[in-house]
């Protein structure tokens, strides 16, 4: 039997009230977490920060470290006014060439939510990995995120343009 | 799970110029297949603490009951291969009879229902199934163009079985005049793909003298991975 999928829909400007309960969940996660922290900002094809993007990460390696958390190893992020978003991971051992996240991207006039991934500059491994590999590599450093001075990691994403974030459709 | 391609025309274009904020916020580069274990194999996993007392029944979240017409709508999640895509997280939200949400952006000129939010939440059961009571949503005016009215609809958000099945779309109520005016019902060049969106009225799950029924069944992408047989 083959069904036919339901299409995809844009969740409009309003969804945060709705989607608010995980949002609130996600800074306790956040606050509670000991892991690294990646921020970053949102852009449109003008480079315009997106103010009303929900950003929603996955770190599977956290089920158990998080499996008090109502929602564990799951994080939803709503962009700022200024297009910022940042999540604070769970701190497990980090498997080389493996995302640190999984990343899923919603916003206004995004009419299907987009999948990506963000990496860590200094993972040792980043050569050997499986997922990065499939990517060209020219557009590798849209997924890596990289370290900055207070031992945080930064990570933007880019809906269009030169810099356009890498998105995935899974297999 | 296999997530195969999907036809063009079955999703809606990324960049699609009369629905204005698609122009400058749909990714332009093709998407990439990626095969990675884990997004075709496990998924968040919400605790049932999550579930409150309301969130499978919109009109009960005031002090007393909303304005506009109370409605059921009941469906079931399943996949390509037409297995029920079990236990698993499904938000709605929409905006109120006069058609205004609760938010902070929203900025059309119609009355709040001070016991009525426009949102829930709920798991499937064994079957796949789902099912809330709601207040009919309204149409409401975008600002997207000259007397742009959105038809009226419910958003759904599908989490699914594994990762990859993510899902976040809308539901139509049929014979809406408004579809063929909408850009983002019209974003959908494939014509059957729009109508799977609209949900159809059921005598069957109308309840007695008390509100109308909704069937919105939803197909999410992926199929086992082991053939049927073997």
């Amino acid at each position: 039997m083959t069904a036919l999928i339901t299409t995809s829909q844009t969740i409009g400007p309003f969804s945060h009230e709705a989607w608010q309960w995980a949002v609130d969940l996600s800074a306790v996660a956040n606050a509670g977490a000991t892991g690294i922290t990646i921020s970053g900002t949102i852009y449109d094809g003008d480079g315009v920060p997106i103010n009303d993007a929900q950003i929603e990460a996955w770190q599977p390696g956290a089920d158990a470290a998080e499996a008090a958390l109502d929602v564990p190893s799951f994080r939803r992020i709503p962009s700022g006014e200024q297009g910022n978003f940042s999540i604070t991971l769970a701190d497990v051992a980090h498997e080389g060439g493996q995302p640190a996240a999984y990343i899923t991207v919603f916003a206004r006039g995004l009419v299907k939510h987009q999948f990506t991934a963000v990496f860590l500059a200094d993972d040792a491994d980043l050569a050997k990995s499986a997922i990065l590999e499939q990517v060209p590599a020219a557009r590798h450093a849209t997924l890596i995120a990289t370290r900055v001075d207070d031992g945080s990691y930064r990570w933007d994403i880019r809906m269009q343009g030169e810099l356009e974030t890498a998105f995935f459709d899974y297999v | 799970m296999k997530f195969e391609t999907i036809a063009a025309g079955i999703y809606p274009e990324l960049v699609y110029p009369p629905y204005k904020s698609t122009q400058k916020r749909g990714p332009q580069q093709p998407l990439l297949r990626i095969d990675a274990p884990l997004p075709v194999s496990r998924n968040i996993t919400p605790s049932p603490r999550i579930l409150l007392p309301y969130d499978t029944d919109l009109t009960a979240q005031g002090d007393g009951e909303p304005l506009g017409e109370k409605i059921v709508v009941t469906g079931r999640v399943a996949d390509e291969d037409g297995k029920p895509v079990r236990n698993s997280l499904l938000e709605v939200w929409q905006c109120n009879a006069a058609g205004r949400y609760r938010h902070k952006k929203d900025q059309h000129d119609a009355p709040l229902d001070p016991n009525f939010n426009g949102w829930g939440k709920m798991m499937t059961d064994d079957e796949g199934r789902y099912r809330f009571v709601t207040i009919k949503p309204g149409p409401y005016p975008w600002g997207n163009h000259h007397k742009a009215w959105r038809p009226a609809h419910i958003h759904f958000s599908l989490f699914g079985n594994v990762y990859a099945q993510r899902l976040v779309t809308q539901m139509y109520f049929p014979s809406d005049p408004l579809f063929e005016f909408d850009p983002i019902f019209q974003s959908i060049p494939d014509l059957a793909a729009r109508q799977r969106l609209i949900s159809r009225f059921s005598l069957d799950e109308t309840v007695d003298d008390k509100m109308l029924g909704y069937v919105f069944d939803i197909v999410l992408r992926g199929r086992d991975a082991t053939p049927m047989g073997i």
